[in-house]
């Protein structure tokens, strides 16, 4: 920029001119401080401007058309992102107005009810975003899986992405017990009985007084023996500074992980089945990129210009750009429909005297309460492991190439899908309706000894069951994709069915009911 | 990419709209906006101008009151202007306590910190505590004045028929009704309203300034309305007038309740029999925790203990409560009182005097006298004249005004059953670290049950212990001719248990050995000194024998 009155006058007004001509481009000088590549007005400033901003620079400068196909991802993750954001200035703003200490907390759930300015819409963003964001974090995990996303590259994504499940339904427990209701208070305690049922083994051998790690559990948990003003301050900190810290970091992570393992997956020949571009496309780029070819150099691996060529590519911004704020636009519309539709619960003031019956956990862990009802043990702790473990590891189990990329790819493919949902939902409820029928050990013994249910209860019936189909599914097609197509799909059907009996079947003292009209007192 | 840009345009239009749907419920359809704007049009211009529309409420921190009532209830906050005759807009009736002082749900329940009326009102899902009432309002008063003074019911009945009788609403008022004249006619002042006589109190000397000012009058209210009353109704007159405590209802309620004999099974504030749950909170029911399934009609608190009183054993399986026939009216009246059982955690600093005085100086809130004791504490199983009572169900209760039963126990023995109790049995201790009665209250008693039959009591002995029968004997008479009816080892079966250590310390061996031989008239005890078709008459000695045989049971049960 030229500066018109830079010559030095000897009057010495040249340094009163510079001052006025730089006052008066300031906010031109600002913007172009604040965006270094100026206006992004074609491809090439455009992704510039990408990777030049803190906040685009975890995406790739261009973009795969197969990422942007609806149906590659349809936007799960980025839905999840939208209600954790949500969830997260939703919260910040409830902060203002909540204090975490026992009968208190509860009054000032009232008062932002009713009082404090859309203090209501508020909290029933918050609670409606938080389920959201539990509901698409299973669905984009089971998306990750189905289009065997979790493949190497990006093994190690799939592990994060796990974590990041922990967290998520981490944060929705803590948040469970903020509001200091009924609801709240039981459903922690049997949160609390879950952390402490490792005794039941313990117990039975006899050997917690030397080694009680259920007891530590829940003490940790608490810092008490009840779910008191210690739980409530707890779980307070755990939801609004350590989960959620960790959560963002962790998300970090992962978005620049889904960059550096060379974007959304896709199977090897996607150029050919996707075919020409668009005539209404933006025109492919042609021109050699200067940063991404300098970058590729340095980056191992399959970043998008380095493996296929930039044919089948298109620029993130804004053809990326688009559908991640219409999918995040998608999500906070929903969020607010609910929000609008029906309020977050609260229930009565916690009274540790008058136990809720029955008392139920949040949806999503009404299927581990289901189990748990049988053993708390098996049921909230061996099994939810095994399944956890289950899931890190099938990435290092299953190193086949056949199908990444693709819906259900993969020996055996939709049929092995449907054939699983089949088996899972049918062994599922058959299992149940048996046990609900006919009782399990305890009611046909008496006296048998809880180990003997530890070990033997619907819940390791079914992961037994569930565990021998998947074998037979990996020899019939000869596939370790097969078997663990077959496993992942039945633990899910299982998880569905069970969290819809826990939640629609199950009334006072756990027991069956075809529906909450039935239940006794109403 | 056409295709988001279509999904971003409109789900960023239905986000904006809903957003604005969001802004106009908070800024314009909230029901309290509407109902302070139609507030403020009925208000006078020049105060309709100054008129605010916002939130309003009452906040009492000692008695955790956070109410948001006076949000609607605009002529009920302080400096509020009412709107007469309006059902939401009016003044608070004429109340000791200012609602600015108290708040509203220290009395009236209800849910303070809502602001939908609905919710406020609490007869919402997940709210333990709904509004009281307009009808039962006064058992709010409940939640401080935990031990407001009740008179004897019979007493108090027939204090209010004489009130009525001798026309004395011809001038003065009482809770809203009467003073249609002026005493000194036209031009005069109102009698008194004696609403709070109760609390006021009043001139001890009125009848004496009455009958004088009768006596001067020539003509109008003084010398008609008024007339001589004879001392004994005066006193009744006056006990009416002392429960007139500004809670209409209240104090009947109560009163009833103390003549039924409830607190022989049940608590209230520590005193009274455990068979029964505690009552002291009892006006604190959580409808949410109610069964209603066998209720009729509404789900409220008040239809649950009515149906609850009509058949307990229906509503609460197992309930040892006996269906006491009670009228309509009486389970109203049972009802408010229960729903008066609302003891609030208040500090002592907003304690009224009656539980100051209750609490502190041990005063009673029923009467002392032995009529209402009895009626209190033993009526509900030993009748009201001490006839003894049946429930369908239940073993029968003894009849303890039975004459051949009082000319053999001693005052002592009746002293001793009472404050001991009956082990065992459903006849609890009622001494003052078991039912709270104190020693002087339970000799209250006793008089008054030696008084229901007239029969004295026995002359003393000199040696409680003197019966030297064969016990081998005995045990084997007993078998025969006892332990049809009182069990093996005297365990009770249709008569009642021997083996008892209470009874078999107080009991004397005049008692043991008359009672066998006498009999119980009114009950299967036979006389055994007697011949009949039914059984062996037993000799004297072999009625000593008997007895020396029960009296082992004492050192080996």
């Amino acid at each position: 920029m030229s500066h018109p009155a830079a010559a030095h006058r000897k009057d010495g007004s040249g340094a009163l001119a510079r001052f006025w001509w730089n006052l008066r481009s300031t906010p031109q000088m600002f913007r172009e401080a604040v965006f270094r590549s100026g206006k992004p007005t074609s491809d090439r400033s455009r992704s510039s401007f990408v990777f030049g901003n803190f906040f685009l620079h975890f995406h790739s400068v261009r973009v795969h058309r197969w990422t942007l196909r609806w149906s590659a991802t349809w936007g799960l993750g980025v839905i999840t992102a939208a209600s954790f954001a949500l969830t997260f200035i939703t919260g910040v703003l409830l902060m203002f107005y909540y204090k975490p200490y026992p009968d208190v907390a509860y009054d000032s759930i009232k008062d932002i009810h009713y009082v404090v300015p859309t203090g209501r819409f508020i909290r029933n963003i918050h609670r409606w975003s938080a389920n959201l964001m539990v509901v698409t974090v299973f669905l984009h995990m089971a998306r990750a899986f189905y289009t065997a996303a979790y493949r190497s590259p990006r093994e190690y994504n799939w592990i994060l992405g796990m974590a990041l499940l922990v967290l998520t339904l981490g944060l929705s427990f803590t948040g469970y017990l903020l509001p200091w209701d009924q609801l709240a208070y039981w459903a922690i305690t049997i949160g609390a009985n879950i952390a402490l049922s490792p005794r039941e083994v313990t117990d039975a051998l006899s050997i917690t007084v030397y080694f009680d790690p259920g007891g530590f559990q829940k003490l940790l948990l608490l810092g008490s023996d009840e779910v008191g003003e210690e739980a409530l301050i707890r779980f307070y900190l755990l939801h609004v500074m350590i989960l959620p810290a960790l959560l963002l970091m962790l998300m970090g992570v992962h978005f620049w992980r889904v960059r550096k393992d060379g974007g959304i997956v896709r199977p090897s020949d996607a150029d050919r089945r996707l075919g020409p571009p668009h005539r209404n496309t933006y025109p492919v780029f042609t021109e050699q990129p200067v940063k991404t070819y300098h970058l590729a150099a340095v980056v191992r691996g399959r970043s998008p210009a380095v493996q296929g060529g930039p044919e089948n590519t298109v620029p993130a911004m804004p053809h990326l750009f688009y559908a991640e704020a219409a999918v995040f636009m998608l999500a906070i519309a929903l969020c607010l429909a609910l929000a609008i539709l029906a309020d977050a619960p609260l229930k009565e003031l916690a009274n540790p005297a008058v136990p809720e019956n029955p008392a139920k956990a949040p949806w999503y862990f009404l299927g581990v309460q289901e189990l748990v009802a049988f053993s708390a043990f098996t049921g909230g702790i061996v099994i939810p492991v095994i399944v956890l473990i289950g899931l890190a590891l099938i990435p290092f189990l299953d190193r086949e190439k056949q199908g990444t990329g693709e819906w259900f790819g993969g020996p055996g493919g939709a049929r092995l899908v449907l054939i699983s949902a089949a088996f899972g939902m049918s062994s599922s409820i058959l299992i149940e309706a048996f046990a609900i029928r006919f009782g399990w050990l305890r009611e046909w013994w008496p006296e048998v000894p809880q180990m003997l249910i530890t070990i033997v209860n619907p819940g390791t019936v079914l992961t037994l069951a569930y565990a021998f189909f998947s074998i037979w599914a990996m020899r019939r097609y000869d596939s370790t994709r097969a078997g663990a197509l077959a496993l992942f799909t039945c633990f899910l059907c299982g998880f569905i069915v069970l969290t819809v009996i826990g939640y629609h079947f199950r009334g006072p003292n756990w027991e069956f009911y075809w529906s909450p009209a039935h239940w006794p007192g109403h | 990419m056409t295709r988001n840009k279509h999904l971003l345009l409109w789900t960023s239009l239905g986000s904006i709209a809903l957003l604005g749907a969001a802004i106009t419920d908070e800024h314009f359809r909230q029901e309290w906006r509407r109902m302070q704007l139609d507030y403020r049009q009925q208000l006078p211009e020049e105060s309709a101008v100054q008129f605010p529309i916002q939130l309003r409420q009452i906040v009492v921190p000692p008695l955790q009151a956070t109410d948001r009532c006076v949000t609607c209830h605009l002529g009920m906050i302080a400096g509020g202007e009412e709107i007469v005759g309006d059902p939401v807009f009016g003044a608070h009736p004429d109340v000791v306590h200012d609602p600015a002082e108290y708040g509203c749900t220290v009395c009236h329940g209800g849910q303070g910190r809502a602001t939908r009326k609905a919710d406020a009102h609490g007869r919402v899902p997940h709210w333990p505590e709904p509004m009281l009432l307009p009808e039962m309002s006064y058992a709010g008063c409940g939640a401080c004045h935990t031990h407001l003074t009740v008179p004897n019911l019979s007493q108090l009945n027939r204090g209010q028929a004489l009130f009525e009788r001798y026309d004395c609403l011809r001038c003065h008022s009482l809770e809203g009704r009467g003073a249609t004249l002026r005493p000194g006619q036209e031009e005069g002042v109102d009698a008194p309203d004696l609403s709070r006589a109760g609390i006021r109190g009043f001139e001890p000397a009125w009848y004496e300034g009455h009958l004088e000012q009768h006596r001067n009058a020539v003509t109008g209210p003084w010398k008609t309305s008024f007339g001589e009353i004879p001392a004994a109704e005066r006193t009744a007159i006056e006990v009416f007038l002392s429960s007139r405590v500004g809670a209409p209802g209240l104090v009947e309620s109560k009163s009833l309740f103390h003549s039924l004999g409830c607190r022989g099974c049940h608590l209230v504030g520590g005193v009274g029999g455990d068979d029964g749950p505690d009552l002291t909170q009892a006006g604190h029911k959580d409808p949410g925790q109610l069964n209603f399934s066998h209720v009729p009609g509404e789900r409220s608190v008040p239809n649950w203990y009515a149906e609850h009183f009509r058949a307990p054993g229906k509503l609460v399986p197992g309930s040892q409560m006996p269906a006491l026939e009670l009228s309509d009216s009486e389970i109203a009246l049972l009802n408010f009182y229960l729903l008066s059982l609302r003891r609030a955690p208040v500090p002592q600093a907003f304690w009224p005097r009656d539980r100051v005085r209750a609490e502190h100086l041990g005063e009673r809130e029923f009467s002392r006298d032995g009529e209402t004791l009895f009626t209190t504490f033993c009526s509900a199983c030993h009748g009201d004249q001490g006839q003894g009572r049946r429930y369908a169900g239940m073993e029968p209760f003894p009849a303890i005004a039975n004459p051949d039963f009082l000319t053999l126990a001693s005052d002592e023995f009746l002293t001793e059953t009472v404050r001991r109790g009956r082990p065992g049995r459903r006849m609890p201790a009622w001494g003052e670290k078991d039912g709270g009665l104190r020693p002087d209250e339970i000799d209250e008693v006793v008089k008054y049950l030696r008084g229901l039959s007239g029969v004295a009591p026995p002359a003393p002995e000199e040696e409680s212990r003197w019966a030297a029968g064969n016990a081998t004997l005995g045990g084997r008479l007993y078998a025969s001719a006892c332990a049809s009816c009182h069990g093996e080892d005297g365990r009770g079966q249709e008569g009642p248990a021997l083996n008892n250590p209470v009874f078999l310390e107080i009991a004397t061996d005049r008692y043991l050995v008359e009672t066998v031989r006498k009999g119980r008239s009114g009950t299967t005890m036979p006389a055994f000194g007697s011949p009949a078709l039914t059984h062996r008459m037993l000799s004297q000695e072999e009625i000593e024998a008997i007895v020396t045989y029960i009296r082992n049971w004492e050192t080996q049960p």
